[in-house]
């Protein structure tokens, strides 16, 4: 199992097990991974879909898990203690998956995306923020950056700033 | 299994055979051509009918037949150093005689998707590209379709949930001319040899017959035979290593200003870095970018692109419109300043740059609300990096140095950006 797990200097050592000690009782043969507001316990399909090495963090307030493929694409992808995936942050030369990494917010993100082509001509950073859901994409093709999540769903003490 | 794929023509390779075996670094400039090195560039609002693209620089591409003289001037093509690659839409082409790489019976289709998740998905076709006096022979361009023409759906790894601008009125213009920093739109990661032959994922290219799309690698450049969408200057037989893009000082807005894209950089008495000249390397594994300091926030991953139609950067202290919440909508003009620094320090540049953002609402209603050009014209990039989009570009000469060209002595190896 291609994981490893650093304890932050804020996070106690027993916290640190007892996330550990929860991911190992949920029964992984490997490392798990969701899309946006899914459950991590539900599915490991993002990491076997971009065929990539996994990188588990534990942080003060939640899990971090970080999926980085051959060409150099990185996901990251930011777990609340209740096992909720309430933000992922992406860089590298391509643009993530989409579908896989916003499973049922990917229609909103559509919508928006087409809106926010629609009030305006020209090419600039994807900006969509609505109360349910914020993505922020910039950079270009070969250097691409963003975000998104749910703002319901940060955890007490986590802001937005965290997700990158 | 095979991914040999037969090339309809093959260009001249002259960009290659120059460098010898491809080992070290290129050094020692080619001596420029006697024909012109200059195309000129209007940011003059695209070629849309009753449609103001703003902060956009266009000019016109010719397009041959390969290997003859049955050509086609195609005006309104977005000049982008952000991007690489000759993306033209078939609506605009009326040349018949453009054939896509094939495989058996399947064609070679090219994804590009960009920053705000829009895309282009079309064929990798071959074309003679003429600018000024400069002939790019045999080179891959994207042709892009009207998708009801396909006879299969986009695959999902390219559409990705983002807007399809194969139409003339959702990109703006007529295609794309991508001149960044690179030879090719993919690189090392999409060939044969990368990851036992493992398409990146999502992959940039597809092997398609008439119903279905299968991802594919494909040839890179260091190959010596591309199949990959092409920076059309490295194929240019001399004033193939870069390019600078050029436009007046602007105080504030204008109808249109006119530039210039010149070729080559020291091929030509025309095209010299000066002395003066900030140069930032580049690193290509991380996307050709580099350092930019603003109020206090390090902001890696920041890029000079002249195709982002104003300056992007991450500061809630300044509001966005409330009709457009992409632009920035102060209540008035303000002075801003950033630094700018390589990521990893090869020359150790730094650079102070100072800029205005005034109110987009304003800008896009004074002129009557025709201008097509705007040096303060802004947005947020809330999390992201620094985009100095084209307003950086008034005022300046930008040079852009391709990865692995042959360039000046007195400058690093390429990758670089300089202004």
């Amino acid at each position: 199992m291609n994981t490893s797990t650093h304890g932050k200097g804020r996070v106690s050592s027993v916290c640190a097990w007892l996330s550990v000690a929860a991911l190992i009782t949920l029964g992984f043969t490997f490392p798990a991974f969701a899309a946006l507001g899914g459950d991590v316990s539900s599915i490991q399909a993002d990491q076997a879909h971009m065929k990539a090495s996994l990188k588990t963090t534990v942080s003060h307030a939640y899990t971090l898990h970080e999926i980085k493929t051959p060409s150099g694409n990185i996901v990251r992808e930011y777990v609340s203690s209740d096992g909720r995936v309430f933000g992922v942050a992406w860089h590298g030369p391509s643009m993530p998956p989409m579908q896989q990494i916003l499973g049922t917010y990917f229609q909103q993100f559509s919508t928006g995306a087409q809106a926010q082509h629609a009030a305006h001509v020209g090419r600039r950073p994807l900006n969509i923020q609505q109360p349910g859901l914020v993505v922020q994409s910039s950079g270009h093709p070969r250097g691409f950056v963003g975000r998104a999540y749910v703002p319901g769903m940060l955890p007490a003490g986590v802001t937005e700033n965290e997700i990158r | 299994m095979s991914k040999f794929l037969t090339v309809v023509v093959v260009g001249t390779l002259a960009f290659l055979v120059g460098c010898g075996g491809g080992s070290g670094t290129p050094k020692g400039v080619p001596t420029g051509g006697n024909g012109t090195n200059v195309q000129p560039i209007a940011v003059d609002g695209g070629p849309v009918p009753n449609q103001i693209y703003p902060d956009g620089a266009f000019t016109s591409v010719t397009l041959c037949n390969p290997g003859t003289t049955t050509c086609q001037t195609i005006d309104g093509i977005l000049v982008d150093t952000g991007s690489v690659g000759l993306r033209v839409l078939s609506s605009a082409i009326t040349l018949t005689g453009l054939q896509p790489l094939t495989s058996g019976s399947n064609t070679l289709y090219n994804c590009i998707n960009f920053a705000d998740t829009s895309f282009l998905w079309g064929t990798v076709s071959v074309a003679d590209v003429q600018m000024a006096g400069e002939v790019a022979s045999g080179a891959t361009i994207q042709v892009v379709p009207d998708p009801a023409t396909l006879g299969f759906t986009i695959p999902i790894d390219c559409s990705n949930g983002g807007v399809d601008e194969s139409s003339q009125v959702n990109l703006g213009a007529n295609g794309i001319l991508g001149i960044g920093a690179e030879p090719e739109d993919c690189g090392p990661a999409c060939d044969p040899n990368f990851d036992n032959g493992v398409p990146p994922n999502p992959s940039p290219y597809f092997l398609c017959s008439s119903t279905t799309c299968t991802p594919t690698s494909v040839l890179s450049f260091a190959s010596g035979q591309s199949q990959q969408v092409l920076n059309p200057v490295v194929l240019f037989s001399t004033d193939n290593n870069g390019t600078i893009v050029q436009l007046p000082a602007l105080p504030g807005q204008a109808a249109t200003e006119t530039g210039s894209l010149i070729f080559g950089i020291g091929t030509q008495a025309n095209n010299q870095v000066p002395s003066s000249a900030k140069i930032f390397a580049l690193d290509p594994s991380i996307g050709d970018t580099f350092t930019t300091t603003y109020k206090g926030q390090v902001l890696t991953g920041s890029f000079i692109d002249s195709g982002s139609n104003g300056l992007f950067f991450p500061d809630a202290t300044i509001p966005a419109c409330v009709d457009i919440p992409d632009f920035f909508c102060p209540a008035s003009i303000l002075s801003l300043s950033a630094l700018n620094t390589e990521t990893t320090s090869v020359t150790g540049a730094t650079s102070t740059v100072n800029f205005s953002i005034d109110n987009a609402d304003n800008l896009f209603a004074g002129g009557g609300g025709a201008d097509a050009a705007y040096s303060t014209l802004g947005g947020p990039n809330t999390g992201g990096p620094f985009d100095f989009g084209l307003p950086f570009f008034y005022g300046r000469s930008v040079f852009t140095a391709i990865d692995g060209a042959a360039v000046p002595s007195n400058t690093p190896t390429a990758p670089w950006v300089a202004y």
